[in-house]
């Protein structure tokens, strides 16, 4: 009896851990897919939704926020889904958000991401409509990747020409990389070239230097470009020159009057510049001057020792002896 | 009575008449099942001792089988996913085929061999040195406390045995990806919850039941069933396992067309 207790109590916690893993698992699987999550219906509509199903994820940004409830045919030949979205994220879609088919890997299932949506626009409502994007077609992406396939083909082709070309030193490159002096040539040029960036950098440098230097406040041309009031000065200089080169031009026509009167012999300037004949009397003139007061010296000296004026000079000589000592 | 029915001249070949006449006793045989188990007095005391044997006893075998089946099954599918670097998908792919497949049907073979051989050669023994007949005449209805106790234990014990294996089997898979990828459990245990549905687990759960239902119910109709002496005693124990296999194949079978069909839904 006591052994029939025994094991009805192991049969109890036997059952009871069956039904608890089971219990466990239901409420794991429920609690992971949303299952009693309050949700909101939303709808989109698609023209091929490329092996979608029922209970395929709904994500968005990343999180799965609920699954495809239905897929049902609309109009002509599109598919509409209706898609169930746990009520905690609606406030986060918005009415212009947009749904597309997308796959959770590269070759996942397939799922519907709904992104973008702005804040201007209210939080969906059950029974709302997403606008809808056509996923990119595998066909056409097949399609796309035959024309590269063909273009690369092309390309490869041309390759193996060009490289042969140069393996066998056609053309300029192809010279270049077989002929040594060529390659000499090019190494001094590219060593110039390192040479002339090398000062080019260092006249930047002293470019930089030097404007810099201009920049400083106080320097006639920073001050020059950020002093306003020295620039009405310079305006007023300008003025002061402009009409000083207006009186240099008055001053230079009367100058230019005057020496025409001069180069004119008819008045007496232009007769005693330029008459010879006024000159070879006035050279006369002065030679009988030259001549006569000669001759007046002369006349004085003898006065000198002349009666009763040789007593004066007597006098004279000895009031300026008496000075002297 | 017998002999004259197989005196009788056969209505389509001795054979496919025997077949009939045979599924003919078998459905009577559920038919009566179904009849008794409704029916009091009920053997409660019966029916939890033959859950101890098939079910807490069975457990030690069943959980051991299931946390090989995780490790084997692990590593047997890591080189076909590591070939496409999807070595991450692991957890979803042992959770989809030891939950939907693996874990009711390991489960049931192994309790058919164990638990089906052991009704069929027990009821058989029975049969053979007559206890069944002893039972009738001492007013106890040996329909009842043989088979219905044991097709309700087996019905029972083998959904709550699955548990056991699918956790056990869960777990052997975990510690292999944990050693090979260096899955956290959390990872592990959200990738397996991900991958199924509800409808994976109801289906799991009832087709253990059917599963359980069908050990029994075999089991105990070849064991009822055995003639020939000791000699059909071992026939009755080989013919429970393999009817008890075959059936529980067809009926993997069927379920899964259905499943589908209402996943599809």
């Amino acid at each position: 009896m006591r052994g029939e207790n025994k094991r009805s109590v192991i049969v109890g916690i036997f059952v009871f851990i069956g039904i608890a893993i089971l219990v466990a698992g239901i409420l794991t699987l429920g609690g992971q897919q949303k299952k009693f999550v309050k949700s909101i219906q939303l709808k989109a509509v698609f023209d091929d939704i490329g092996g979608l199903q029922a209970g395929n994820n709904i994500w968005f940004s990343g999180v799965k926020i609920g699954t495809v409830r239905k897929i049902n045919f609309y109009g002509d030949s599109q598919v509409e889904i209706e898609m169930n979205v746990e009520q905690e994220v609606v406030e986060f879609i918005r009415k212009d958000s947009k749904a597309t088919i997308s796959s959770d890997g590269l070759i996942g299932n397939k799922i519907i991401m709904i992104y973008g949506g702005t804040t201007m626009a209210p939080p969906v409502e059950d029974g709302d409509r997403l606008e809808s994007v056509m996923p990119l077609d595998t066909d056409q992406m097949m399609e796309t990747l035959q024309v590269n396939n063909e273009n690369l083909v092309e390309i490869t082709g041309n390759l193996k020409n060009l490289t042969s070309k140069l393996a066998e030193g056609e053309g300029m490159v192809g010279a270049a990389l077989t002929d040594s002096l060529l390659a000499e040539s090019f190494r001094a040029i590219v060593k110039n070239l390192d040479q002339a960036s090398i000062n080019s950098n260092r006249m930047i440098a002293e470019l930089q230097n030097f404007t810099k230097k201009l920049n400083q406040e106080g320097n006639l041309f920073n001050d020059l470009v950020t002093d306003t009031t020295m620039a009405s000065e310079l305006k007023q200089t300008m003025e002061s020159f402009k009409q000083t080169a207006a009186n240099s031009e008055e001053m230079t026509q009367k100058l230019s009057a005057i020496t025409d009167k001069f180069n004119d012999p008819n008045n007496s300037f232009g007769m005693l510049l330029n008459d010879p004949e006024f000159a070879e009397t006035l050279k006369s003139t002065l030679e009988n001057t030259d001549s006569a007061t000669y001759n007046l010296n002369r006349g004085m000296e003898a006065l000198e020792y002349t009666w009763p004026f040789n007593k004066g000079f007597k006098r004279k000589q000895k009031a300026e002896e008496k000075e002297n000592n | 009575m017998t002999e004259k029915a197989e005196d009788r001249k056969p209505l389509l070949s001795k054979k496919i008449d025997k077949f009939f006449t045979g599924l003919a006793d078998a459905w009577n045989f559920v038919r009566r099942f179904f009849k008794e188990v409704f029916i009091p007095p009920y053997e409660f005391k019966e029916v939890v001792h033959q859950c101890y044997r098939i079910g807490v006893e069975s457990l030690p075998l069943i959980a051991l089988t299931g946390f090989i089946v995780g490790i084997v099954f692990t590593n047997q599918s890591r080189p076909s996913l590591s070939e496409f670097g999807a070595t991450s998908w692991l957890p979803s792919l042992i959770s989809i085929a030891v939950v939907r497949a693996m874990g009711p049907l390991v489960t049931a073979l192994i309790a058919a061999g164990k638990v089906g051989s052991s009704i069929g050669a027990e009821i058989g023994s029975m049969k053979v040195t007559e206890q069944i007949d002893a039972m009738e005449v001492s007013a106890t209805n040996p329909f009842k406390f043989l088979v219905v106790t044991r097709v309700l234990a087996t019905t029972f014990m083998i959904p709550v045995l699955v548990m056991f294996t699918d956790f056990v089997a869960l777990m052997g898979s975990f510690l292999s990806v944990n050693a090979n990828e260096n899955v956290s459990m959390l990872t592990f245990f959200i990738q397996v919850f991900d991958a199924i549905s509800f409808l994976d687990i109801i289906s799991s759960v009832l087709k253990a039941l059917l599963f359980g239902f069908t050990i029994g119910i075999v089991g105990c109709y070849k064991g009822y069933n055995s003639s020939k002496g000791t000699e059909g005693v071992g026939r009755a124990a080989n013919a429970a396992v393999v009817m008890a296999m075959f059936l529980i194949f067809i009926e993997e079978l069927l379920v899964l067309q259905i499943v589908n069909a209402i996943r599809m839904m």
